[in-house]
């Protein structure tokens, strides 16, 4: 974030006017939000901003729309609300945000300081609120400490491991007068994040990675957030091992690479999930050992020692014990790495041909796959592959929540980071459109599709009116099972197929193309395979409005492979009651 | 059972015993005892927390612990120093 010293500086304003300075000199090109009582005095001075301000349908559609700014730019994205409800709507995304380390800043307007605690009217303590999510948060009651709690948001959300910071500011200190003073260097006695790795730390990893027979790159996302993608292409030549990428993580290495095994995790491929598993090394970049990837915990790699580098010293043993932690910066800790590498290898350089051979063996045993539906109906995973097919790797990939997010992670291939957004860690049914959202606005001139469900696409579609008015003409996809697709699979496998309250009846009711047209987008449907590559391509003919396709597909397709929750990963199927054929292979 | 005593200095500001407090919570730590006092600087105030950690790591609970903003140092009065646990910290569960 670029900052500087604004030329208004000292001079006399509202503490509105001094919040939008404040936002100016952060940096800020554009924020998601609505408007109303608290905020509003905010308002007035945003009007003759230069600051983009996109007027959003519901605080929640603001939030995730910041996160995908946030996730394509790597600067943080701004959200702003009101006091109470307002407020209150951006709870969500912040809880995302955190989740996925994403830098956020939220600005929320409170009630006048002596109305706070009497429960006025739109009153909610969203500070005491998201203390459990956010990196940090302020109540701001003086307008003199607006550009310091702003100064210092953008400071923490961005540095270290990024993550969201609220700023609350009563609406008392919104409207009196101030004198605007934007702080120098910013110098926080509780916040001083390591950014360079112990040298030690690097020596020992380095040691340790010469030494292995079956080591096994853990990439995880905070390689993206660090922007090392390109370190981590030369780390991978130099040691030649294999490598997996976490669902934050696609995009962080090419798929396309012949190291790359896939994604780790329930829902990963043979491969990269056994490739953890019998392992003797780990070498985790900014991963952090989620029981997605681990599935139970006390099975997972349990011959692999484990270097852990990461920027925040509390994932370092947190789930698993590290032999190896490495706290600092991954692209710092990686570049210091190389060299340390080249000479220990050249000291002493195991062989890692049978590693590879027996990795290569099983992927090409076990490649990802599914079987087209027996009636001629549309099948969900080739949907998304085509996709991916048509609109090419330069293009942004967001989703939301369920079976057709795993689809996405697992067939659409990823050559660039920052081209695959999605709601990791909370796993937020919504997030796909005003993630696709702001992500259009963070890269306008690059193709931004959101491949969403029939029940996320409920939850938040009201944000492709914004996109509508906006100019942000992105591309949804919903894969329309009339389902809450990944709980009827766990019901299918898990609870005897008693399809407990997960059928939408989303083929006939709403009409989501009509819906589309209704909101100032083209709709467009699709539900015969010979039409399929035809309404892709209709869809990526249209850029000056956003498109809605409902691909209407079968609804008994499942994600495969699956390790179910709380068995081991050494417990994964390829199929329902199919494992691996582990006899012939040599491991 | 095993007792740590942790003296932790922190921000003088409104909020900062609820951010402690609200941290060992949903973390499920255990606090025994909290004691928050002044310090000759009259912007840090001084907490002692008695934490019984009941399966969780000392240090994991001081690393979520300095991940406050508003704390600016902590340290283990009594036992000494601190050792990392040759072990998986969390036990096994189905989520």
């Amino acid at each position: 974030m670029t900052t500087h010293v604004p030329t208004v500086n000292g001079t006399a304003m509202t503490g509105a006017t001094s919040l939008v300075k404040s936002l100016e000199a952060a940096g800020v090109d554009v924020m998601f939000g609505i408007p109303g009582g608290a905020i509003l005095p905010a308002y007035d001075p945003i009007f003759d901003s230069t600051i983009r301000h996109i007027l959003v349908r519901h605080e929640q559609g603001a939030g995730h729309a910041a996160t995908g700014y946030a996730q394509v730019t790597g600067r943080a994205g701004v959200c702003i609300a009101t006091s109470g409800p307002g407020a209150t709507n951006l709870v969500t995304p912040l809880m995302d945000a955190a989740m996925d380390s994403v830098p956020l800043v939220a600005i929320t307007g409170q009630v006048p300081s002596a109305a706070i605690g009497t429960d006025a009217f739109q009153e909610a303590d969203i500070r005491g609120i998201t203390m459990p999510f956010t990196k940090h948060n302020y109540l701001v009651t003086d307008p003199n400490d607006i550009p310091r709690a702003i100064a210092e948001a953008f400071h923490i959300a961005t540095s270290g491991r990024p993550g969201p910071v609220l700023v609350d500011i009563a609406k008392d200190a919104l409207q009196k007068q101030t004198t605007f003073t934007w702080p120098g260097k910013i110098e926080l006695a509780g916040y001083q994040p390591k950014f360079t790795p112990d040298n030690s730390a690097i020596l020992d990893a380095a040691k340790l990675i010469a030494q292995s027979k079956k080591p096994v790159f853990y990439i995880g996302g905070g390689v993206i957030k660090a922007n090392a993608s390109k370190e981590l292409a030369q780390l991978v030549e130099i040691l030649g091992a294999p490598v997996v990428t976490t669902l934050m993580a696609r995009g962080a290495f090419p798929d396309s690479h012949p190291l790359h095994l896939g994604m780790p995790g329930m829902h990963g491929t043979v491969a990269a999930v056994t490739a953890l598993q019998k392992a003797d090394l780990l070498i985790t970049l900014g991963a952090r050992f989620d029981d997605r990837v681990t599935g139970k915990l006390s099975t997972f790699a349990v011959n692999a020692k484990v270097i852990h580098a990461d920027i925040d010293p509390a994932e370092i043993n947190k789930n698993k014990f590290a032999d190896v932690p490495v706290v600092g910066d991954l692209r710092e800790t990686i570049t210091a790495l190389i060299p340390a590498l080249k000479a220990e290898l050249s000291k002493n350089r195991a062989d890692l041909t049978p590693w590879l051979a027996s990795m290569n063996n099983l992927r090409a045993t076990y490649p990802l796959g599914y079987a087209l539906p027996d009636d001629g109906s549309l099948s969900p995973q080739l949907v998304i592959e085509r996709i991916g097919k048509i609109s090419g790797t330069d293009t942004i990939f967001t989703s939301g929540v369920g079976q057709h997010q795993m689809w996405a992670s697992q067939f659409i291939s990823y050559e660039k980071p920052r081209t695959w957004l999605n709601s990791g860690g909370a796993g937020t049914m919504g997030y796909g459109v005003p993630a696709a959202m702001g992500a259009k606005v963070g890269a306008p001139d690059t193709t931004v599709w959101a491949i969403d469900g029939d029940g996320c696409f409920q939850m938040t579609n009201q944000e492709l009116v914004t996109c509508a008015l906006n100019n942000i003409p992105i591309k949804v996809a919903i894969i329309n099972n009339e389902s809450l697709g990944m709980v009827r699979q766990w019901q299918t496998l898990f609870y005897d197929g008693r399809y407990s309250n997960t059928n939408l009846d989303s083929k006939r009711v709403p009409n989501f193309p009509l819906l589309a047209e209704a909101m100032g987008c083209v709709g467009l449907a699709c539900d015969n395979p010979g039409d399929l590559d035809a309404t892709i391509e209709k869809a990526m003919s249209i850029n000056d409005q956003p498109v809605v396709i409902d691909f209407r597909v079968h609804r008994d397709a499942m994600v495969w492979p699956m390790v179910a929750a709380g068995t081991s990963n050494d417990e994964i199927m390829i199929a329902r009651a199919t494992a691996p054929d582990w006899d012939s292979q040599e491991l | 059972m095993s007792i740590h005593t942790l003296e932790v200095l922190v921000e003088n500001e409104p909020g900062v015993l609820a951010r402690v407090a609200g941290l060992f919570a949903r973390r499920a730590y255990n606090i025994d005892t909290l004691v928050v006092g002044p310090t000759e600087n009259s912007e840090i105030s001084k907490m002692v927390i008695q934490v019984n950690l009941e399966g969780h790591s000392l240090e994991q609970v001081m690393a979520q612990l300095d991940k406050l903003i508003t704390v600016i140092s902590i340290k283990e009065l009594i036992d000494g120093a601190v050792k990392s646990s040759k072990h998986d910290t969390q036990p096994d569960y189905q989520n």
